[in-house]
């Protein structure tokens, strides 16, 4: 008896997708356990490959950092879905999966022939998950879009940075990121409901709606109260220590707090800041003090320090920070994986645990991997034709 | 209408945003979502009960009336599609109550800080013993194990912690947390799948399962790139503005108007021949220092001088529809009044009206997904404290009349919060 996780044991999936969006939902899904044959197009792969971070800054279709995260536990083939035969390939890899995933310019798959009515056709159990910057309906749905559009369009830039300045995007991709893992979560409740019911369905996912519920305040402030809530001072300002920055809350019941931590024990009851509005009158004091105390402090000592004290500080973890921070080291939340041409690598692992289980983590696949085992297993293809569709570029 | 989720029961004594919008969205779909509470301690989304703070709380018509724990803008918004049972789980009567709810449902999710719910004598190895098959998820802010277990956090503790803040900033600027608490919702919106791939394992083996969740484990699994820099090359990312380390130029740039703006991104030499002509610029067309992203990367700063020159005299909605019919990635940056109106959001029914009666109903945040069969929808308006306390009891744990008369008796009950 093996004592691995796996969720999703059976459940097969047709990953369409490239990068990031796509990447993570069918990442999810694999990593639970379903089987996840990921399509890239034969010579230049996924998007992901080209876009890095490359091992040594040098670029290299098998050591992108963003594609070797994205693409644990899937099996990688190649086709080519500009031409008709690997249309008619996709088409018997599409009989096999439960789940199809994409993330193309809506309307593509139906100009191939393999668009949702197609797939029902074949089957009306099989699931289509459609990822794309606005949905697959609407007037916007033929623009372009990407991480910075969502978070424009779907609210969050506009109350976002310094209310002096322009609005500001969240660093990294979160919108992307966002937009995939709702594929992962929509292709959960359909699979729910066809495990009950035997029907699949159309899942549309919007990275615009993603931003939408994850701005919240935005939108219902304006709603409820008439108010643009807009760009403001952050709820928990940042203050400079010796190497790097902490977050420190000033709720009403964090003052006695800080002063206990900042060694000024008299200014809790102090008229200037004995309440929330005296407090605001004399903001720039406040600022002053702490800085200042903080100035010679280590991030991390102030952490466990108010922590300890039963106040929700933070400290800026950059990279570094996490891979050595004790919490994650303690949980083993980043694993090792062997790949064989990027080598062995540190990378973020899963984010839960399940009961006593270990997630069975594999490395991404180079490209076309898995092309012998898919078309061999799948479409029973001896090497003969497999060399055949090689050399013609189909595969 | 079909609903997705029809005949799973969640049992949920989640609190504040994460736990309760991943239990909103399953509500919408169809589960039975039974929100436990207590009138020592409600929600804290319900804001004070006795001294309303009116623009923290963005109470309805900004009014708090005399209930105010029933009319905050966050509560509102999280429940919506749920029952709501009152229950103080520091009494052994209402510890049994919640015990036998816990037998008629699928999972539990809660987001306690650790230790409270073994406290209540409500751990997983409690209610195992009273439902073998019981499926439990914590959302802890820190996950379940480790030295910071008893960590607190918000939102915007986690984008510190998790490494979000450390590349957010303006460009050559200090680190900074968003304006939206990030963490939360994305937590919520995974956690979906998560639950739904317990009740699938549940589903094919009869087994229940724990789930330890973190949710600044969840918010660092965003950064893949920024990680694997390090990982692999030593290099410490920090913020870059509203740029991105392949594509070039990409920014914010002024519209016409007070606090107008559009985002531009440009990801290839084709976007960028688009966009120069569609400002009528062939003197940028065709300067050779612009004509691959790596140079577009070295005159950035030059570069966005000559958009925000062109934007700046534009209509935000007018630039996006001159860039994105020649096919350039461009998006309005929406206020919250933009917001409610998007044609595209409007479009789609992205906004879900629900209140308390007509007067009170409002268009709410409903979901990232679409379905084509079975859509969901929002279930029933976000309930009072305790308003469905009895029919809960008598339904779901099973209770007599006389029971559930005797616990309102002993105050393990209540419609009102207890005021201190």
């Amino acid at each position: 008896m093996s004592n691995l996780a796996s969720p999703l044991d059976g459940i097969k999936v047709l990953d369409f997708s490239q990068g990031i969006s796509g990447g993570i939902a069918t990442k999810m899904l694999a990593v639970m356990g379903a089987e996840v044959i990921k399509i890239e197009p034969p010579q230049s792969g996924d998007i992901s490959r080209l876009r890095g971070p490359f091992i040594d800054n040098t670029p290299h279709p098998e050591k992108s950092g963003q594609f070797l995260y994205l693409n644990m536990n899937k099996k990688g083939v190649t086709l080519s879905l500009d031409d008709t035969v690997g249309i008619d390939i996709a088409v018997k890899l599409i009989e096999w999966a439960d789940i199809i995933v994409e993330n193309f310019r809506p309307g593509k798959m139906d100009e191939w022939g393999i668009g949702y009515s197609t797939i029902e056709e074949i089957n009306p159990a099989k699931i289509l998950v459609s990822l794309s910057p606005f949905g697959q309906t609407g007037p916007y749905k033929n623009y372009r879009g990407n991480d910075i559009t969502a978070q424009s369009l779907g609210g969050l830039a506009f109350v976002t940075g310094d209310p002096s300045r322009e609005p500001l995007k969240i660093g990294g991709e979160p919108a992307e990121y966002f937009c995939g893992l709702s594929g992962f979560s929509g292709a959960l409740v359909a699979l729910t409901y066809r495990e009950i019911n035997g029907i699949g369905q159309h899942v549309d996912v919007s990275a615009q709606a993603g931003i939408g519920v994850a701005q919240q305040y935005s939108g219902l402030s304006y709603i409820l109260t008439g108010n643009e809530r807009g760009r403001r001072l952050a709820s928990s300002p940042l203050y400079k220590t010796a190497d790097g920055q902490v977050g420190i809350t000033l709720r009403q019941t964090d003052w006695p707090g800080v002063c206990e931590m900042i060694g000024r024990p008299e200014l809790e009851h102090h008229e200037k800041f004995k309440d929330i509005d005296a407090r605001e009158k004399n903001q720039d004091e406040i600022t002053s003090l702490i800085s200042e105390w903080a100035s010679d402090k280590k991030k991390q000592d102030l952490y466990h320090a108010s922590q300890e004290r039963g106040m929700t500080w933070g400290y800026i973890c950059d990279a570094k920070d996490l891979i050595e921070s004790p919490q994650y080291q303690h949980r083993e939340y980043f694993v090792e994986l062997d790949h064989p041409i990027a080598g062995k690598l540190t990378y973020p692992g899963l984010p839960m645990r399940w009961g006593s289980n270990q997630w069975d983590l594999k490395p991404a696949p180079t490209l076309g991997q898995h092309n012998k085992e898919v078309y061999s297993s799948i479409l029973a293809w001896d090497d003969e034709k497999i060399n055949e569709m090689k050399n013609s570029g189909i595969i | 209408m079909n609903l997705p989720l029809e005949g799973i029961r969640i049992l949920d004594p989640s609190q504040v945003w994460a736990g309760p919008t991943c239990t909103k969205i399953l509500g919408d779909l169809g589960a039975d979502i039974i929100k436990v509470e207590s009138a020592r301690r409600m929600d804290i989304a319900r804001g004070d009960a006795h001294n309303p703070q009116i623009e923290q709380g963005m109470y309805l018509d900004n009014e708090p009336t005399d209930k105010p724990w029933n009319r905050t803008g966050r509560y509102l918004d999280r429940n919506r599609s749920k029952r709501n049972i009152c229950l103080d789980l520091t009494h052994e009567r209402g510890v049994d109550a919640f015990k036998r709810l816990a037998m008629n449902s699928d999972v539990v999710i809660e987001n306690y800080r650790q230790g409270v719910m073994a406290r209540f004598g409500l751990s997983y190895e409690d209610l195992k013993k009273i439902k073998p098959d019981i499926i439990m998820v914590t959302l802890g802010s820190q996950g379940a194990t480790g030295p910071e277990v008893a960590y607190g956090s918000f939102g915007v503790t986690l984008e510190q912690t998790a490494g979000v803040a450390s590349i957010t900033g303006y460009l050559g600027g200090d680190p900074s947390t968003s304006g939206v608490l990030f963490p939360d919702p994305l937590v919520a919106v995974a956690s979906v799948g998560i639950v739904l791939s317990a009740i699938r394992q549940h589903r094919e083996t009869g087994e229940g399962v724990y789930i330890d969740f973190s949710q600044r484990e969840m918010t660092s699994s965003i950064l893949g790139d920024m990680i694997m820099d390090y990982t692999m090359n030593n290099n410490i990312q920090s913020p870059i503005g509203n740029r991105h380390r392949t594509f070039a130029p990409q920014g914010i740039y002024h519209c016409q108007g007070d606090d107008k703006w559009i985002s531009i991104s440009v990801e290839n030499d084709d976007d960028w021949k688009a966009l120069t002509q569609c400002m009528n610029n062939a003197a940028l067309e065709n300067d050779p220092r612009f004509a691959n992203a790596e140079g577009r990367h070295e005159h950035h700063d030059e570069i966005d001088e000559h958009i925000d020159q062109w934007t700046s005299k534009k209509d935000a909605f007018i630039a996006m529809e001159i860039l994105q019919h020649a096919n350039v990635a461009a998006g309005v940056v929406n206020s919250g009044e933009q917001l409610v109106h998007d044609p595209q959001l409007v479009n789609r029914g992205f906004w879900e009206y629900s209140g308390r009666g007509p007067s009170d109903a409002r268009p709410y945040l409903s979901r990232p997904f679409q379905f084509s069969k079975t859509p969901g929808s929002t279930q029933l308006p976000a309930p009072l404290l305790g308003e469905h306390t009895e029919g809960i009891l008598r339904e779901v744990a099973n209770m007599s009349d006389e029971e559930i008369a005797e616990l309102a008796e002993l105050g393990v009950t209540a419609s009102d919060p207890l005021l201190f």
